[in-house]
């Protein structure tokens, strides 16, 4: 369960992480995606992993998906009754983990979302997944997580194929957000939408994270997407993890040379 | 010992007409049907004489399950006499030499396509429902191999779904027949095209129910004493249809499953489904010794 | 006098089934043997499609049914259903085939020679009429060649082995008991190549044309080259249970091999074969064979979507059976549309929103 941080003085990070991954690899024939990666998220921290297309950020956001299984590495999630690396859960197991307890939207709505079903209906979907069986419930809670989502309730009934990019992510994220996962992944959430439609996506993202303390993973190649949203960064190039850190250390010290190209090259 | 001691006599077909090993592969998914409750089980599905789509599957399971002291009741639409069911039947006596039977009582098979009987079926009796598509998930899959791996992963989400948005749209469940219900709380299956009103007397029957689809080439099974609950939310009652205060006109019984006949002035006539029962009513009410056995529904409500 | 409901249905289908007959007459040995005389093609076609060789029986089929193609494949096939299985003929290799027609598209000359054989392909399609004015058509007779056709010849296959251009798998043994057989058991996908190839075999020549193609226009990734057809004889040699190998007699086979450019610089290849010879058919399953693996999901040329709908019993069956009474079911619909149009009245069931 998320708990809303209390804006206390800083102090020494004492809870164990939320997520921990170690010495993932995965080659794909001769192409290597990742090469030894490993990460560690906080519960109530956005983690931010930046790189440029091939640094294997996508195929590593898969994996906390458990949508890909690595060659090698291990995975473990700091939840009741989830014990061990999660690699190693059956099919059965995986895909309750997946529907239940971590939220993801990816960058193409198309792949996140039933374009042909309602909108809420694509949320009342996790909720019936989940067990959930009475009408009544599913239209109040997929309200409030449309709302949460800042998405407009009198268009809740409209299927996703009738509504704009910016409008498609917010019910994407409805439908990530609906059962309060522990855990929620972003796929380049932003691109490929109007810069004024990113800037209140990114808002909605920032309100939703401070109100519920969500842990969050951001991938994306928008510095100005991680600066906005991430309290640490990790720098990704041709599938390996070349510097990582707090946000603003990374961007107003970066030490490793891409980095530095990186931060520098933004305009 | 002699050869014509120890050899049968050659014989145009085997008992049955379907031949030993035909039986055993169905003997053996049968019983792995009833193993477990719901699960589609596929089969080879030998070719008989009648065309596919025509009741082969429902046809092959009566007669693996065929002896000769068996008495079979052959129905489709809920009538002896529909041209389908009369072709059914007199093929079953002729390769089997069982008796037939019009009365659900004295019935120890009955082969239906899309109804149940109104009279209460009892625990020596088996039910053979004829099944076009075996498959729950076709609306929301239409590839048989994925619907498969559905099935193995409890994966309903998108079936429910479907339901969501029928009362969305149009404020009730739109399902009419063939409503997909949970069997024994794990597999979803479709009953069949029966309609809704007889979906509830598969719930904790004292009888066994196959449903065969010969051309999908699947079969599966609802063992006496099964939970047989249709998808519904738990706010939104599963309705069946508004039959309840009807009456036959031809035999005067009413709360049973009608048919209805539009008339010439527009308006409708109604008659009783289970035709069998209709004329049972008719006979006894000239004083006849016909016997009208226990129904599920009583005065047009599930008793 | 007690009431005792009229049994029409009974009677009903006795007569309707008389009324179908009447037109056909007595059907007797003559009949059956001038079909088998006068239309080896359509025999050849029923008898793959129904998966059994037996020119008299699909004869009588055919004359039983009236010449409906669909009827006499399911008399065929419900009477296959009764017949014992008595043993598994010993496997045929290319080069034993008695050949009698062999081309090939894709090289102007091959080992063994292009044999065109028998063959209408570049005849000119003109009705011959006369025959109703009383001149009978009497094809003009063979002048055999100074140099007889090899009766047995390689596969071209085996030279683009050979050179590379074709994968060769290794072979591997299989116990003639353990090859999977699609008339005893269901088909499941991926289907085991055996199950394909068989399904092939005795699939609907006209859906295999439709589907055919259709990948041949583009719907299919891979465009076609005939690389072999082949109308041929193949001796059905059965194992005496002593060790004994003899020949049952010959049966009448035709198959087609395809090939377009595969993966990694080598040539793909798509197989069809059946009984009977039929030349439609082999073409158009060996394009859906070829195209089945690269087949977007979804396809009506991805393998589980072309062997299901190319079935010819199934699928004239769910055809003809919508013929059927469903009053059942469309009452019940009935219902359902009733019902939901008194709940869009103002006032509506109380369905929480």
């Amino acid at each position: 369960m998320t708990q809303a941080l209390s804006l206390l003085p800083p102090q020494l990070m004492t809870t164990p992480p939320l997520l921990t991954m170690t010495g993932v690899s995965r080659r794909y024939g001769d192409v290597v995606a990742l090469q030894d990666v490993s990460a560690l998220v906080y519960p109530g921290e956005v983690l931010g992993i930046v790189g440029e297309s091939g640094s294997g950020k996508s195929t590593l956001l898969r994996m906390m998906n458990l949508e890909d299984t690595p060659d090698t590495g291990d995975y473990r999630l700091a939840l009741p009754d989830l014990d061990g690396n999660l690699f190693g859960l059956d099919r059965f197991a995986r895909r309750m983990l997946c529907a239940t307890r971590i939220g993801i939207v990816y960058q193409n709505p198309h792949q996140g979302l039933l374009m042909q079903h309602t909108s809420s209906g694509n949320v009342a979907e996790r909720l019936l997944i989940a067990g959930e069986r009475s009408f009544a419930n599913l239209r109040a809670r997929g309200r409030t997580a449309l709302e949460a989502s800042e998405f407009p309730l009198d268009r809740m009934d409209a299927r996703p194929i009738e509504l704009s990019g910016g409008m498609q992510q917010r019910v994407q994220l409805a439908k990530a957000i609906a059962l309060e996962p522990a855990l929620l992944l972003l796929d380049e959430p932003t691109t490929g939408l109007d810069v004024s439609v990113q800037a209140l996506v990114l808002d909605t993202l920032k309100r939703l994270q401070r109100d519920r303390a969500i842990t969050m993973v951001i991938v994306s190649h928008d510095l100005g997407v991680i600066r906005t949203m991430a309290d640490r960064v990790m720098v990704m190039r041709r599938g390996r993890v070349v510097e990582q850190g707090l946000s603003d250390q990374i961007f107003q010290d970066p030490q490793h040379e891409y980095t530095q190209q990186l931060v520098h090259a933004k305009l | 010992m002699s050869i014509a001691q120890l050899t049968k006599a050659w014989q145009p077909m085997s008992y049955g007409f379907l031949d030993a090993s035909a039986k055993r592969e169905l003997r053996r998914k049968m019983l792995k049907a009833i193993a477990v409750p719901g699960c589609q089980m596929p089969y080879a599905s030998r070719e008989v004489p009648m065309a596919r789509g025509w009741g082969t599957g429902g046809l092959q399971v009566t007669l693996t399950l065929l002896k000769p002291s068996s008495v079979v009741k052959v129905i489709d639409q809920g009538a002896d006499d529909s041209v389908n069911a009369a072709s059914i039947r007199s093929f079953l006596s002729k390769v089997s030499g069982a008796a037939e039977t019009w009365d659900t009582l004295d019935a120890s098979l009955i082969q239906s396509r899309h109804r149940i009987p109104e009279e209460r079926l009892h625990a020596g009796q088996i039910l053979v429902l004829q099944v076009p598509n075996p498959e729950p998930l076709r609306p929301v899959e239409p590839n048989m191999s994925i619907a498969r791996q559905m099935h193995a992963d409890a994966d309903y989400g998108r079936l429910w779904l479907i339901l969501y948005e029928q009362i969305v749209r149009s404020g009730r469940i739109m399902e009419g027949a063939a409503y997909p219900s949970l069997v024994n709380g794990r597999h979803v299956m479709t009953p069949s095209p029966i309609p809704r009103w007889d979906v509830p007397k598969l719930h904790m029957a004292q009888h066994l129910t196959f449903l065969s689809a010969g051309r999908e080439k699947r079969l599966y099974a609802v063992p006496p004493f099964t939970k047989v609950e249709p998808l519904v939310f738990s706010d939104v009652p599963f309705k069946v249809e508004d039959h309840g205060a009807l009456t036959c006109h031809r035999s005067g019984v009413n709360g049973f499953y009608m048919n209805e006949i539009p008339q010439g002035d527009g308006g409708s006539a109604f008659e009783l489904s289970d035709s069998h029962l209709g004329i049972k009513a008719i006979r006894q009410a000239e004083g006849e010794a016909d016997q009208i056995g226990a129904t599920w529904y009583q005065n047009g409500h599930l008793a | 006098m007690a009431y005792v409901a009229t049994r029409g249905g009974a009677r009903a289908i006795d007569q309707a089934e008389r009324l179908y007959r009447a037109e056909l007459g007595q059907i007797d040995a003559t009949r059956v043997d001038a079909v088998r005389r006068a239309l080896p093609m359509l025999i050849d076609r029923v008898m793959g499609e129904a998966s059994l060789y037996e020119p008299d029986l699909a004869a009588l089929a055919l004359a039983q049914a009236g010449g409906d193609l669909y009827e006499a494949v399911l008399l065929l096939r419900a009477w296959r259903t009764t017949q014992p299985r008595l043993a598994i003929a010993e496997p045929v290799c290319q080069e034993q085939l008695f050949t009698h027609r062999r081309i090939s598209a894709a090289f102007k000359d091959i080992p063994g020679g292009q044999i065109l054989g028998p063959t209408l392909d570049y005849a000119h399609r003109l009705l011959a009429t006369d025959v109703l004015q009383g001149r009978p058509y009497t094809p003009a007779p063979v002048t055999p060649a100074a140099t007889a056709a090899p009766a047995y010849q390689p596969s071209l296959a085996a030279w683009q082995k050979a050179q590379g251009l074709v994968a060769d798998p290794a072979r591997t043994e299989v116990a003639p008991d353990a090859i999977p057989d699609l008339t005893r058991e269901p088909l499941l996908f991926p289907a085991k190549r055996a199950h394909t190839l068989q399904s092939l075999a005795r699939a609907d020549t006209g859906g295999m044309l439709t589907l055919g193609y259709a990948a041949m226009r583009g719907y299919g990734n891979a465009h076609p080259t005939v690389n072999e057809l082949r109308l041929a004889e193949a001796e059905v040699r059965v194992r005496h249970p002593r060790g004994t190998v003899f020949s049952a007699g010959r049966v009448k086979v035709s198959q087609a091999e395809v090939t377009s450019k595969g993966k990694s610089g080598q040539l793909s290849l798509g197989f069809c074969a059946t009984l009977g010879w039929n030349e439609v058919k082999v073409i158009s399953g060996a394009t859906l064979d070829l195209n089945a693996a690269a087949a977007p999901k979804g396809s009506p040329v991805e393998e589980e979507f072309f062997l299901y709908h190319t079935e010819p019993v199934e699928a004239s069956g769910f055809c003809i059976h919508f013929k059927l009474p469903h009053y059942v079911t469309f009452q019940s619909s009935l219902d359902a549309l009733r019902g939901a149009k008194t709940a869009a009245a103002p006032q509506s069931e109380q369905v929480p929103t």
